[in-house]
């Protein structure tokens, strides 16, 4: 037996030490800080309330606006791609190569004009100095003609020399209309590209936003909670008159004034009647309650909000009706 | 606030060490897994032990069987066997030979119900013999069941204090659990690796007591008849 304990005690150190030896390698797990999530009030109005703007904008922007649907089609193109001149435009490229041609070809074209010899002779006033060109290069002309007249569209076969003045007026007209255009239109364009990086609720640039068009403005919203809490605030003070007749009905509406540090700023207005004799009771408890709790604990950001609230007084709430 | 969540959670950092898992145990689970330590130790030793008792057993078994039919004298073996102490199919060749010569000892042979005293005799010294190959078998079997239960019990406390850590941190974090559970669960892995082997070494030792204790009641039939010719023929 002692034999058998014995290598049992050494075995089972033998493995310990080894556990010893090999475990403790192993790494130890440390845990990571856990980061708090940041919780943030969102006011469902959000969600409930469509915001004004376009149906089909697919960007929601801070300023709604149903004026500016003229202004995307602005900034879209750019300043060179002005719908009337793009036709103009392409003819440019080609343009100065036709510019030396254009009196040459002219004579030749509308007649038959296989030699452009015999018709320099019929017309002998123009002809003198064309001759002396004509007549350096006047076979070469008809080849080098239908290069330009591709480039240019086929117009100068059909058309007679009057149309072919034209194509450099619109010339003219590219090169100078950019010059003033560009001014206008840029500035609306970079005007417009600024604005919406600004992103501030305050901009009077109107943009597109995506929204009904019977949406409200945007205007910091209470939240729910925040709603619940001076709710709650004015149901602690408000003793309702609970044995008049019909006390259930008696809603009172009261519209109330609020200064910046809570208190109450213009005395509160009971913006409903009711034919209830009670009525004056409850409406008289309901301002009572309003007074009582007078500092309010609200979000100063939000002044906007609740610088006027109406606040519906309903017995049933409490009766638990 | 921010602080504070994290002062709680990085105050338990996971040392997931053999010797740490030991030490940082709630004082019970420490006593649970030092209990199946020494439960596999003694495990083992009884393992050990019985191994060798049997291997030898068998060895000595198989060298008097040879001895036996070789065609020596039986007084002779019985000569030689008698001096030391036997065991085994020796043990019950001695003990019948023994009340033989009794029987024959006297000035009037006691040879009417000899046959019977003979088996008596057999019969004891095997079962004797038994006992002997037996002892401490028990204990195996008994590790075995229980080793787990105890390591099972042990982990339900562990789990019990760190489940307490998590009311105590107010942190529904796995990580502040975790290192809790793992070290409770060791107390079952050492229920497990105490157990597992006891259980193996219970079912192949046992067998192999039941084998040699057949082959022992075998040889004491035979010798039994044997002895039984004899006595019919001299009487």
């Amino acid at each position: 037996m002692r034999a058998g304990l014995i290598a049992s005690v050494a075995g089972h150190s033998a493995l310990l030490l080894w556990g010893l030896i090999a475990l403790p390698d192993a790494e130890s797990f440390a845990t990571k800080p856990v980061d708090t999530l940041p919780v943030e009030l969102v006011p469902i109005s959000e969600l409930t309330q469509l915001r004004k703007g376009e149906k089909i904008e697919t960007e929601i922007r801070e300023v709604a606006a149903v004026k500016p649907t003229e202004a995307p089609p602005r900034e879209a193109p750019q300043p060179e791609d002005k719908p009337g001149e793009s036709v103009v435009q392409q003819p440019t490229p080609p343009a100065p190569t036709p510019t030396p041609e254009p009196e040459p070809t002219p004579e030749p074209e509308p007649e038959p004009a296989p030699e452009p010899e015999p018709q320099a002779e019929p017309e002998p006033a123009p002809a003198p100095e064309p001759q002396a060109e004509q007549a350096a290069e006047p076979e070469p002309a008809p080849t080098v003609e239908p290069e330009p007249q591709q480039a240019a569209a086929p117009v100068p076969p059909n058309v007679t020399p009057r149309t072919k003045p034209t194509p450099p007026k619109p010339k003219t007209q590219v090169a100078e209309k950019p010059k003033e255009t560009f001014d206008t239109t840029e500035i609306a364009a970079l005007l417009n590209k600024v604005e919406p990086a600004g992103g501030s609720t305050s901009t009077t640039q109107d943009q597109a936003s995506l929204g009904s068009r019977k949406g409200s403005e945007t205007t910091p919203e209470l939240t729910v909670s925040e709603l619940d809490a001076l709710r709650g605030q004015i149901a602690q003070c408000w003793n309702p008159p609970v044995g008049a007749i019909g006390a259930e009905s008696l809603v009172v509406r009261l519209k109330i004034g609020l200064s910046q540090s809570g208190e109450i700023s213009s005395s509160p207005e009971v913006m409903n009647s009711n034919s209830n004799p009670a009525f004056g009771a409850a409406s008289s408890s309901a301002v009572r309650a309003v007074m009582r709790c007078a500092p309010y604990n609200l979000p100063i950001a939000k002044y906007d909000a609740w610088r006027d609230v109406i606040i519906n007084f309903d017995p049933r709430e409490l009766l638990g009706g | 606030m921010n602080e504070l969540v994290q002062s709680t959670l990085t105050a338990q950092d996971g040392d997931i060490s053999f010797f740490a898992l030991f030490w940082e145990a709630h004082i019970v689970v420490k006593l649970v897994m030092m209990g199946l330590i020494g439960a596999s130790i003694w495990c083992w030793a009884i393992v050990v032990d019985k191994t060798l008792l049997y291997s030898r057993l068998r060895r000595q078994m198989n060298r008097f069987e040879t001895v036996f039919w070789s065609g020596q004298s039986l007084e002779e073996l019985y000569g030689t066997l008698q001096s030391r102490s036997n065991h085994g199919m020796a043990a019950v060749f001695v003990s019948a030979m023994r009340e033989w010569k009794r029987s024959h000892e006297g000035a009037r042979p006691a040879i009417a119900s000899l046959q019977q005293r003979i088996d008596k005799v057999m019969d004891v010294t095997l079962q004797r013999e038994a006992e002997r190959l037996e002892s401490r078998l028990l204990i195996l079997a008994t590790v075995g069941s229980a080793a787990p239960f105890i390591g099972l019990f042990g982990t339900v406390w562990g789990i019990m204090t760190a489940f307490q850590a998590i009311a105590a941190s107010e942190s529904t974090n796995l990580a502040v659990v975790a290192p809790g559970i793992a070290e409770a669960l060791f107390a079952t892995a050492l229920g497990l690796l105490a157990a597992i082997p006891a259980v193996i070494a219970y079912n192949k030792l046992s067998s192999d007591v039941s084998k040699a204790v057949g082959r022992m009641e075998g040889f004491a039939d035979e010798f039994s008849a044997i002895l039984s010719r004899q006595i019919d023929e001299r009487g």
